[in-house]
């Protein structure tokens, strides 16, 4: 007997998200994970300054908006073929550090930790799942900590304010680097700010996470998933107190070097209209939703062919600093231990920053440019592709980490990381599947960046019938 | 409560989210009124309202929970997830609360492209949920850009079809509190007030005056470079940026003032242009964002 539960909405995370799971005596045995919230970016953009694409394309996600400015800046810079110098970029890699933070901390205890610990009741009525194994003074202690973690992943807004004017959706990450002229007030304020984060991190926060792993660790043998691992790089520098991970992939149990030809984005199994798989795209899709066998507007990017998982856990399995394995509770844990690690890095990029002005320059738009911006951000791999014609974009194409973890499947029926996570897994309850939403999140959802181009099948009914 | 006859920048400045919120404590300690509930809706847009929300601080949110609203919903923050969290949105329907919106309504395809929830089986739009909500609410807020004029979610060719909250609800009053984000103070401290005191003064757009009483321009700490006419040639530069594309002049917002993320900053004093994020008419009417 097979049962299909739908989870809509997926709470705690950033957007809309709909988990559509089968279930056979109490196993998954298909999933499907469709995006439900529509924006269509890559279409606004047409026509608009190339220079505003920085602060456009941030407000795709107010959680993570400062990776957007990253990424598009790097592709405006490829474009314009602007250099930062090396005090701009660390400065610009500060920022985008303390993104990092922000997210890693309010992931942790808002996203995360009402799966596992009961309480802290400051929303709803008290809610309780079936599977909460906590004594009563590690559940108290947790909960203690989810309050005050509020004050330490507001710090790291601050620290990007400081440089970037403000957050979410930053003014300081621009062409050439930063706009802010750093000075020695601002740099002590972000070491005190650092220093309590970095001590709230390494006293609480580790702690917690090892004490979540430990009363549930079963969770490091179900959500493995497609167990191809991709980064775009982060942090790549010479000097190794601010290096962090090269470009690279692991396919089947092979580690290689990133080769960024090697994308391609699917839409056999979506509702567009196109021939092409290539990256970046012709122009963005015309939408079809009576398109044959396909379910879902989220696209299927693919490396070689292959689904890869994108993220905290990825980066850490190929920097080589984390080697236990790949599953659900592995992504909490690598994701712990990288803010810890980014906040070294940041520490020392702070340290080695000079007393200058910001780099800026006029810049004069090209008539004719095409760019790239590919960097590894909080949530995975990021790429902005921009094309310039009369000065004005002809073209941009953004493929998010998200839609590489919660993509549709290829044409081969090959199903994504987050799908393909799902199925085998036991569900002890099938009225209150709590398996579920945790190895979804583990993954760290952003449905607002994934959906930047996807809908929702309209005729959900229909489809239930059709796969039953 | 009606000042208006001495100088609005220093009522800006007397008038802050903390002091409000310690009126408003007093004033539920003392009258033995109970909280009112908190119902916080996220639309389309990117859920950067909730996150900036999360960025405040005296009032941070811990305090606005404790001691201010009781929050009944939330995506981001709900323990809940499914039908249990839209059962949770139901039963707040039947209390006495606030609602917040951010993000703008979708109307495509009969609202499609935002969906809230699954509920027995049926697909429950984010435009259904939010006009069931604003049907029972006692005050709504429109919260962000996206929700009081539409902004970047609405942005041209508007592929989503979406509208802002405020147009969608046009059988309503609804306050706007535009920014993208909205400073955290700009919705607690409008919160505060209407616990305190009922509605705030709005002005003509229905935004309280308390916090969109000025122009960015008005309480530039450039102004004095724009009155003598030393312009910045490029980003970066100390001076006015009213060249390079500043749009502080015809933006109604308390930036240069209150400052952003426990105070420190504002988009001019990181030497780039206000791009008008809390205006009408952002971004189509706002853009190029920086010209030289």
């Amino acid at each position: 007997m097979s049962n299909i539960i739908y989870i809509n909405p997926i709470t705690r995370i950033s957007g809309f998200l709909e988990i559509e799971v089968k279930i056979e005596n109490n196993e998954i045995v298909d999933a499907k994970s469709s995006g439900v919230l529509y924006r269509g970016f890559e279409k606004m953009l047409l026509g608009r300054s190339p220079l505003d694409a920085i602060y456009f394309t941030e407000r795709i996600c107010g959680i993570c908006s400062t990776a957007h400015s990253m990424a598009s800046a790097l592709c405006l810079e490829d474009a314009l073929k602007i250099t930062p110098t090396l005090n701009s970029n660390l400065l610009r890699n500060i920022i985008h550090g303390c993104e990092f933070i922000q997210n890693h901390i309010r992931h942790f205890y808002q996203f995360v930790i009402p799966d596992y610990v009961k309480g802290p009741d400051i929303i709803g009525s008290s809610y309780s799942n079936n599977d909460y194994r906590l004594p009563d003074n590690l559940s108290y202690r947790i909960n203690k900590n989810y309050i005050e973690s509020l004050t330490f992943s507001r710090a790291a807004h601050e620290m990007i304010a400081v440089l970037g004017g403000k957050a979410p959706h930053n003014h300081g990450i621009f062409v050439g680097g930063v706009t802010c002229n750093i000075d020695s007030a601002k740099i002590i304020k972000l070491q005190s700010l650092l220093k309590s984060i970095k001590d709230f991190v390494n006293t609480k926060m580790l702690e917690d996470v090892y004490i979540i792993s430990q009363y549930y660790s079963d969770y490091f043998n179900i959500g493995i998933g497609c167990k191809n691992l991709m980064t775009y790089g982060l942090f790549d520098f010479d000097d190794k107190s601010i290096f962090y991970v090269k470009p690279s992939v692991l396919i089947n149990g092979m580690k290689y070097s990133f080769e960024k030809n090697n994308i391609t984005e699917n839409v056999f199994y979506s509702w567009y209209e196109t021939q092409s798989n290539s990256v970046p795209f012709e122009s963005p899709p015309d939408t079809n939703l009576n398109k044959k066998d396909a379910y879902s507007f989220v696209k299927a990017p693919r490396y070689k062919g292959y689904p890869m998982e994108t993220g905290p856990l990825s980066r850490m399995y190929l920097s080589g600093i984390y080697k236990r394995g790949i599953s659900a509770m592995d992504r909490i844990v690598a994701r712990a231990l990288e803010a810890d690690k980014i906040i070294d890095i940041v520490e020392n990029m702070l340290n080695m920053l000079e007393i200058l002005p910001s780099n800026q320059d006029i810049y004069e738009i090209p008539d004719i440019a095409i760019g790239a911006g590919l960097t590894d951000t909080t949530r995975g791999s990021l790429a902005h592709y921009i094309s310039i014609k009369d000065k004005k974009i002809e073209k941009y194409d953004i493929i998010t980490p998200s839609t590489w973890n919660l993509s549709s499947r290829s044409e081969n029926g090959t199903r994504g990381p987050v799908e393909n996570a799902l199925i085998g897994t036991y569900i002890s309850s099938l009225s209150s599947p709590v398996e579920i939403g945790r190895i979804v999140r583990s993954f760290d959802p952003c449905i607002s960046c994934a959906t930047h181009v996807a809908v929702k099948d309209k005729k959900p009914i229909d489809f239930i019938i059709d796969i039953l | 409560m009606n000042k208006f006859e001495n100088c609005p920048m220093i009522d800006s400045k007397s008038q802050t989210a903390m002091t409000l919120i310690n009126q408003s404590i007093d004033y539920i300690k003392q009258n033995n009124v109970p909280k009112l509930n908190l119902i916080w809706l996220e639309a389309t847009g990117c859920s950067g309202n909730i996150i900036s929300l999360l960025n405040g601080e005296n009032p941070g949110l811990y305090f606005l929970l404790k001691e201010m609203v009781n929050l009944k919903y939330d995506n981001s923050l709900s323990p809940y997830q499914g039908e249990r969290a839209f059962e949770e949105f139901l039963e707040a329907l039947n209390t006495e609360f606030i609602l917040v919106v951010e993000g703008a309504i979708s109307l495509k395809d009969g609202g499609l492209y935002s969906v809230f929830a699954r509920y027995k089986g049926k697909i429950i739009t984010t435009a259904k949920a939010v006009r069931m909500a604003a049907d029972k609410a006692k005050y709504i807020l429109a919260v962000g850009t996206c929700s009081s004029f539409g902004g970047i979610s609405s942005a041209s060719p508007n592929p989503s079809e979406s509208i802002s909250t405020f147009d969608y609800l046009n059988d309503k009053t609804v306050i706007r509190i535009p920014g993208c984000p909205a400073h955290p103070d700009w919705v607690t401290g409008t919160i505060a007030h209407l616990i305190s005191f009922g509605m705030p003064l709005l002005d003509e757009k229905n935004r309280p005056l308390m916090f969109y009483s000025l122009t960015v321009h008005d309480g530039c700490t450039r102004r004095s470079f724009f009155n003598k006419g030393i312009f910045a040639q490029k980003l970066g530069d100390a001076e006015c940026m009213f060249k390079l594309g500043c749009r502080g002049p015809v933006t109604k917002a308390d930036c240069p003032i209150r400052k952003w993320n426990q105070y420190v900053n504002y988009p001019i004093g990181d030497n780039t242009p206000c791009i008008g994020c809390a205006q009408d008419n952002f971004p189509d009417g706002m853009e190029p964002f920086v010209r030289y």
